[in-house]
């Protein structure tokens, strides 16, 4: 039989990349990139090329399983949902709506299942929405909103930049598309500039590599300020007319005297005044990529704010070769904040991470794993997760494990059994990317998508079907009421002007908008004062400091634990906890690893290959010893891979210590001690 | 003529071009199986992707005692006839590039056959540092990286009023 090609967009990480699927009878044979679509032009990564892996996986579930004494017995979906609304609603009449909670992860779907799952606890009435949003993205997305009033992000305009600033980014295993994206701007003459405590793949490719101390930056990025400001090196005009809190920010930039930050962050005075000439110099086309390296410390958001400031500063701000704002297709947004107001219920989290809730309506997930085990402020007994895998993922395992496990009811949609599947009453089987429909933008290039159902399977609903039945059977019906995601997508779509139809007939998408550079020209920004805030009007009124004030991470105050591991880097095949179950992933790169510096290493007779001991103040893990070259690390510090099968560095991550402001945990910022394991000899490690 | 042609200076190293062939050749991610190799020093910070330059003069094919290397006239591919090869190695021994492979399994020489015309490390390269142009095209970026010296130089370009 010959076969059948459909486009679609690859959904093994969140880059959604132009994929060829091949499917023969109707199953799922091959992919490959699609030549013509302009996000990745028929390039795919190894993780794409193993999409099928995935779709045809022999431990995917494929019915529903309901956890019994006897261990897991298939039931049918239809009885399955029965049984748990029941319990829902036995749940909500004896601790109240606000017991029931729900948690998206990335796993199935991401922008549109996140819409739905929210939408789903204001129908159900209960404000406990969770999601990896605790720790990740968040964060930089605070940072450029309290400064520029953005949605997403400020996108760099790389390939018209003169310079671009990689400050705690890894793109090649992050985000693959903006390599090449990276690299245009290379090859159009613009200087690299990575800034990270790890030679990351994209610092190999930049011109000056700065590593710098973990949790540093806002000290680097406010000694940038200071010689900009000094020198006159800003945009007046722009400063002038655009911005607000300048000279509050100038004179608390210059307490940042160069010896104190070259102390401060390992960054030499004259790396740090090359830096600033070199900005200067191109400004202001300076494109500037923030990562999620700067995000997991006590100061996570100011750090961010402080290096984002420079975009305002030297007037890079949707410039041609800066940061481009980016404009949405007016795509509906699912959730019911306006119709149905859940914050009087004390959503959890909201009280202690107020900043959180507030622009995120996030609830923090840290905070519920204390609720759920000690019922302060409220019992919390029930849970939905869809996609997720915090029990490998989150910080603090052993804790999220025991908080998991105690609850009433937890139901968990997955495609493998996970290690926070293994923790539910009951699992269902989910729809892969290619079982279900959805409405996507590339942002960034501005291009709407819709993904078409390649093929589907009995008993596995995508995540529509199953917020929908499951509301329906909790009476909440009429906030669901398109029969299936194609209706679901018609609705999402009419704002836009394109249809399904138009959609259908564009497989590579459609630019739904041609990019405008200095609309702050025509508009003032979404910000209370409409301008440029380097001094934040929103987080004064919430009683916060409105500078990025520097915060000194506590790891370097703590003699008892001398070295300070990051963690969160990513390694090609994986993300996350994701794809560990692809045998020939698995085979290819079996082990975690703890990346060390060769003279720490030396100083405490590891040798490569080596198991050894990693102490935090909650507990210790084993992992591995890889001994890098002396440029790939910084001295008196290791990155301990996260989320493998075997050696979770997340057994040692800490879960109480978190950003004032995100409630982000510091994952990298953690002070440890490291001891070798008495008769433990080394074995090499594989490659990378 | 199409040719594989590398950038050294916008290669990251990832791997995802030896992944690609190591699973085009045994559908395997184990990068011994990938004919393409990519070299990272990390002291000086370079990668080169370094692959069989499919020679026009190919040396492995005028030493093959088997008479097993032949071209592909569709591809200008450099191939080895697996049923024909003997496994004695000479091919490998005369590339100077170390470009030819060997399959302990099958007990014969390997080297790149650019997938028949479609090769796979190329549509797994995200940097886009290794292309597959035709052979007139081919290091056409140098040319562009040589052009934006020039133009980066005063009195070359014409200014738009934003000089310093």
């Amino acid at each position: 039989m010959a076969k059948e090609i459909v486009k679609t967009l690859c959904r093994m990480c969140d880059n959604r990349c132009g994929m060829h699927v091949f499917l023969e009878e109707g199953k799922v044979t091959g992919v490959e990139g699609n030549p013509d679509h302009p996000w990745n032009w028929g390039r795919l990564c190894s993780k794409g090329k193993a999409a099928p892996d995935i779709i045809n996986a022999p431990d995917r579930i494929l019915k529903p399983l309901k956890k019994t004494p006897q261990g897991w017995q298939e039931i049918g979906l239809e009885q399955a949902l029965d049984e748990i609304a029941d319990k829902i609603r036995q749940i909500q009449a004896q601790y109240g709506k606000r017991a029931m909670s729900a948690w998206k992860g990335e796993a199935l779907g991401f922008n549109q299942e996140e819409e739905m799952v929210r939408r789903f606890c204001h129908a159900i009435g209960t404000p406990n929405y969770f999601s990896n949003d605790s720790q990740c993205f968040v964060c930089r997305y605070m940072a450029y909103r309290f400064l520029y009033g953005t949605g997403a992000y400020p996108f760099p305009d790389y390939a018209n930049a003169k310079c671009i600033v990689i400050w705690g980014a890894n793109p090649p295993a992050a985000h693959p598309f903006m390599t090449r994206m990276v690299m245009e701007g290379k090859q159009n003459g613009a200087r690299i500039v990575a800034v990270d405590p790890r030679l990351s793949m994209i610092a190999r490719q930049a011109h000056d590599f700065i590593p710098i101390l973990p949790g540093t930056d806002g000290a680097l990025a406010l000694g940038l300020i200071k010689i900009l400001t000094e020198k006159g090196w800003y945009d007046h005009d722009f400063v002038e007319k655009h911005a607000y809190g300048f000279e509050e920010l100038q004179s608390y930039a210059a307490r940042f005297d160069l010896d104190y930050v070259e102390e401060e962050t390992g960054v030499s005075r004259e790396a740090i005044e090359k830096l600033a000439l070199l900005l200067y110099k191109s400004s202001p086309h300076v494109s500037i990529y923030i990562g999620n390296g700067t995000e997991h410390h006590v100061n996570g958001v100011n750090n961010s704010r402080a290096i984002a400031s420079l975009i305002g500063l030297l007037g890079a701000l949707d410039r041609k070769g800066g940061s481009r704002v980016l404009e949405g297709a007016g795509v509906r947004d699912m959730t019911l904040y306006e119709e149905i107001p859940l914050s009087h219920l004390d959503p959890i989290g909201a009280d202690k991470f107020p900043v959180l809730y507030d622009q995120r309506h996030e609830c923090h997930t840290m905070t519920a794993m204390d609720a759920i085990l000690s019922g302060d402020p409220y019992p919390l007994r029930g849970m939905i997760l869809t996609g997720a895998n915090p029990a490998s993922t989150n910080p603090n395992v052993a804790k999220v494990k025991k908080a998991l496990a105690s609850l009433d009811l937890f139901v968990v949609r997955e495609l493998f059994m996970t290690e926070t599947a293994e923790l539910a009453h009951y699992i269902l089987p989910s729809a892969t990317f290619m079982e279900r429909t959805e409405v996507f933008c590339h942002a960034p290039i501005h291009l709407l998508n819709l993904t078409p159902k390649v093929f589907s399977l009995p008993e596995v609903q995508d995540g529509y079907d199953f917020w929908h039945d499951l509301a329906h059977r909790l009476g909440a019906g009429e906030y669901f009421p398109w029969k299936d995601a194609e209706e679901l997508n018609a609705w999402l779509l009419e704002p836009t002007g394109y249809t399904v139809e138009d959609l259908r007939a564009h497989p590579e998408g459609i630019v739904y908008q041609p990019h405008r550079y200095e609309k702050w020209k025509e508009a003032p920004l979404a910000t209370p004062t409409g301008k440029v805030e380097f001094f934040s009007t929103y987080l004064k009124d919430f009683g916060m400091k409105g500078l990025p004030e520097y915060v000194s991470p506590s790891y370097k105050a703590d003699p008892e634990h001398p070295f300070v591991l990051t963690t969160g880097a990513r390694k090609l095949l994986f993300v996350h906890s994701r794809y560990h179950n692809i045998p020939r992933f698995h085979e290819a790169c079996p082990e975690a690893d703890l990346e060390m510096h060769p003279d720490d290493a030396a100083e405490l007779a590891i040798a490569d290959g080596e198991r050894v001991s990693i102490e935090s103040k909650i507990g210790a893990v084993e992992m591995k010893v890889r001994i890098v070259a002396e440029n790939e690390i910084i001295r008196g510090c290791v990155h301990g891979i996260h989320s493998f099968i075997r050696d979770n560095v997340n057994e040692i991550t800490i879960d109480s210590e978190n950003d004032p402001i995100s409630g982000f945990p510091l994952l990298k910022s953690i002070a440890v001690k490291i001891r070798k394991i008495k008769g433990e000899g080394s074995t090499p490690h594989q490659p990378d | 003529m199409k040719i594989i042609t590398i950038n050294p200076d916008i290669c990251v190293g990832c791997g995802n071009c030896e992944y690609a062939c190591a699973n085009e050749q045994k559908g395997n991610f184990d990068i011994k199986n990938s004919w393409i190799r990519v070299n990272f020093y990390p002291a000086d910070r370079v990668c080169i992707p370094w692959n069989c330059a499919q020679c026009e003069d190919a040396w492995c094919m005028r030493v093959c005692p088997a008479g097993a290397i032949s071209r592909d006239p569709k591809t200008g591919a450099v191939l080895i006839d697996e049923g024909l090869c003997a496994g004695c190695k000479m091919c490998m021994l005369a590339c100077p590039y170390g470009s030819i492979h060997f399959d302990l399994e099958a007990a014969v020489s390997r080297k790149c056959d650019l997938c028949g015309g479609d090769p796979q490390c190329v549509r797994a390269c995200l940097s886009g540092a290794l292309q597959f142009v035709e052979v007139d095209r081919a290091y056409e970026f140098r040319r562009r990286q040589f052009d934006n010296v020039l133009r980066a130089m005063p009195g070359i370009a014409k200014q738009d009023g934003e000089e310093r």
